[in-house]
């Protein structure tokens, strides 16, 4: 580490070009103008005149110069960060800006005072303030010390908005999730998960050593010393706690899937992994025993079509949906996500944006954003791979876990791989919190990239400690002085 | 028609990056496989004879193909009576390491057993040249 890295930043900063992310972003950019092209060629072409046109190329142009401008944020600040998030992110938040500009507006109406704005402009307003996150993180984050020290400070503020949502939160859509301040409404369930890695990414930095011993026996299983095994069973109640009382059921999984993952990467022991899915099966035959809504989910899993009116339409359209699309799609805006001016997949625009996306860009099109979520799980774990202590290791991981298990969960619901869940498909659903919060854990990994980033200084020792330790080391002084 | 062309260069568009990521990542994996540094394991001396021969708990990183015996062009010079100028070879061949005699006048021998043509070695195996004792581990990260 130079010296230059460890002392203070003076301004101005000496620019560094990214020509990799600057390369990448020149293909998203006429790309996404393609896509627009597509979809407004398209509509003109369903009113009935035959012209090649861009419509109205504000919304575009718009997300195109914020995503240059973050790229010539993190240019001017001249530090050595990764250079493929920026773009991945980029073409995954435009394939999901294509699809809220080709729904109907009217799905999503929110008012700014005298400013009433609809799907497509709420969502370009979220992703720039996504980007924003994100750019402002690859700039300004150069310590983890804030994350590192007060892990539980963070995992206190977490249970904290975890027991807000419970007491104070609206119930939409048979959940519990919604939380409002004033005007404006979010889940923090979204933020949550962040916080929860960055917790894990504490304590089992800290007691990874500790965890992987093994003093007591299971059957043919090892399991760690008792007291560590009280947050693996804590972790499984709140995931069973939030199932119960916020009915989030995409949320526990993610939760417990996230937890599992992390330790895994931290003790490399797959018994460990085999009492968490032993704890999984239990906990769900136990729901599906209890809680109506959790047999209803298993049911339209296991058979749509028994109730294709009923409660399995939203499943029995969307696998219809995928089935339209093809090898090549519909095209953009040709797709029959809308009959008039009623969604045919009830909440396409969340929950089902990825379906939405593969009828109208067909079997290649969701091979791509596929493979684009993998470029962003490699790229996170290569962070990973490369970061200089463990804490950064787990941290890189287990946000990088956070959007690929996401990803994993959704697609496989819509595609009724496994029985669905509600959660947003990172960057492409519609949702503010969602988008934000995924930029908080892409904007963490983009700092973490960073190698010059100095390690904290090392725990001060108590002061008794301290004392004696200087007690010896002017005893040494005075010794070598005298001989 | 444009339509199609359209819709074409957009599916076009998103593969076009998807390979540039590629080239990419391919790039950084192989910068990252030609970081030096990156040992493969590394020989720990277990008993040695003392005088001039390595001192015992002497750590070696090892390359793909390290050589010991007294020679001094050695990559692990092994300065005992007992071991032959060009004593044995350690090798890295596909994901494991091989030990082979370089026809040395006292033998050399894996976990007590002399070795007649290249034998494979695990991490935690003992290699004995001359009157060294060397323990074959895993490269620490």
């Amino acid at each position: 580490m130079t010296a230059d890295a460890t002392s203070v930043r003076r301004w101005p900063v000496r620019p560094r070009p990214r020509p990799r992310e600057l390369a990448l972003l020149a293909v998203v950019a006429p790309t996404l103008l393609l896509g627009f092209a597509t979809l407004r060629t398209q509509q003109l072409a369903a009113a009935g005149t035959d012209r090649l046109t861009l419509g109205d190329p504000i919304v575009p142009a718009l997300y195109l110069g914020l995503l240059f401008a973050a790229h010539a944020i993190l240019t001017l600040a001249g530090r050595q960060t990764d250079q493929v998030l920026l773009p991945a992110v980029g073409l995954l938040g435009g394939l999901g800006l294509l699809l809220m500009e080709r729904l109907p507006p009217s799905l999503v109406v929110q008012r700014f005072g005298p400013l009433e704005l609809g799907l497509g402009s709420l969502q370009l307003l979220w992703l720039g303030l996504a980007l924003a996150i994100i750019a402002a993180f690859g700039v300004l984050v150069r310590s983890d010390t804030w994350l590192r020290l007060y892990k539980y400070s963070w995992a206190a503020a977490g249970i904290a908005l975890l027991l807000a949502v419970f007491v104070l939160g609206h119930e939409v859509n048979g959940a519990r999730l919604t939380l409002c301040l004033g005007p404006v409404c979010g889940q923090p369930s979204e933020l949550l998960k962040v916080i929860l890695v960055v917790f894990l990414a504490g304590y089992l930095s800290e007691n990874r050593a500790l965890l992987a011993s093994r003093r007591s026996r299971l059957g043919p299983l090892g399991l760690p010393p008792l007291q560590h095994l009280l947050p693996m069973l804590a972790t499984w109640a709140i995931a069973l706690a939030i199932v119960i009382v916020q009915r989030d059921l995409g949320a526990a999984l993610l939760f417990f899937a996230i937890f599992l993952a992390l330790l895994y990467v931290a003790t490399a022991r797959w018994s460990d992994v085999a009492l968490g899915l032993i704890l999984f099966v239990a906990g769900s035959a136990a729901l599906y025993l209890l809680l109506p809504h959790v047999r209803t989910r298993i049911d339209i899993w296991l058979d749509p079509w028994a109730q294709a009116q009923g409660a399995g339409y939203q499943t029995v359209r969307a696998l219809y949906a995928f089935g339209r699309g093809g090898i090549l799609g519909t095209g953009l805006g040709a797709g029959l996500p809308q009959v008039g001016d009623v969604p045919a997949i009830p909440a396409v625009h969340t929950d089902f944006a990825f379906t939405a996306l593969a009828e109208e860009t067909g079997y290649l099109g969701s091979l791509a954003i596929l493979a684009t979520y993998a470029v962003l799980v490699e790229r996170g774990l290569r962070i990973a791979a490369r970061s200089a202590d463990d804490f950064r290791a787990l941290l890189a991981a287990g946000l990088t876990l956070v959007i690929g298990i996401q990803a994993v969960i959704i697609v496989g619901g819509n595609a009724r791989l496994i029985p669905l869940t509600g959660i947003t498909a990172p960057f492409l659903s519609y949702g503010g919190s969602s988008l934000l919060a995924n930029a908080v854990a892409v904007g963490l990994l983009l700092a973490l990239s960073d190698r010059g980033v100095a390690l904290p200084p090392p725990p001060r020792r108590p002061a008794a400690e301290r004392l004696v330790a200087g007690l010896r080391a002017a005893g040494d002084r005075v010794e070598r002085a005298i001989t | 028609m444009t339509l199609w062309l359209l819709r074409l260069a957009f599916l076009a568009g998103l593969f076009f990056f998807l390979f540039a990521v590629a080239r990419i990542l391919l790039r950084d994996l192989h910068a990252a496989a030609r970081e030096p540094g990156a040992e493969l394991g590394r020989l720990v001396v277990v008993e040695s004879p003392g005088e001039d021969a390595p001192a015992a708990g002497s750590v070696f990183p090892l390359d793909a193909v390290s050589t010991m015996g007294r020679g001094v062009n050695n990559t692990i010079v092994l300065d005992d009576a007992f071991a032959s100028a060009d004593h044995a070879a350690l090798s890295y061949r596909g994901r494991e390491w091989f030990l082979e005699d370089l026809g040395s006048t006292n033998g050399t021998y894996l976990n007590s057993q002399r070795i007649g043509g290249p034998v494979r070695v695990g991490f935690g195996d003992e290699v004995t040249v001359g009157r060294v004792r060397l323990r074959l581990e895993r490269a620490r990260r």
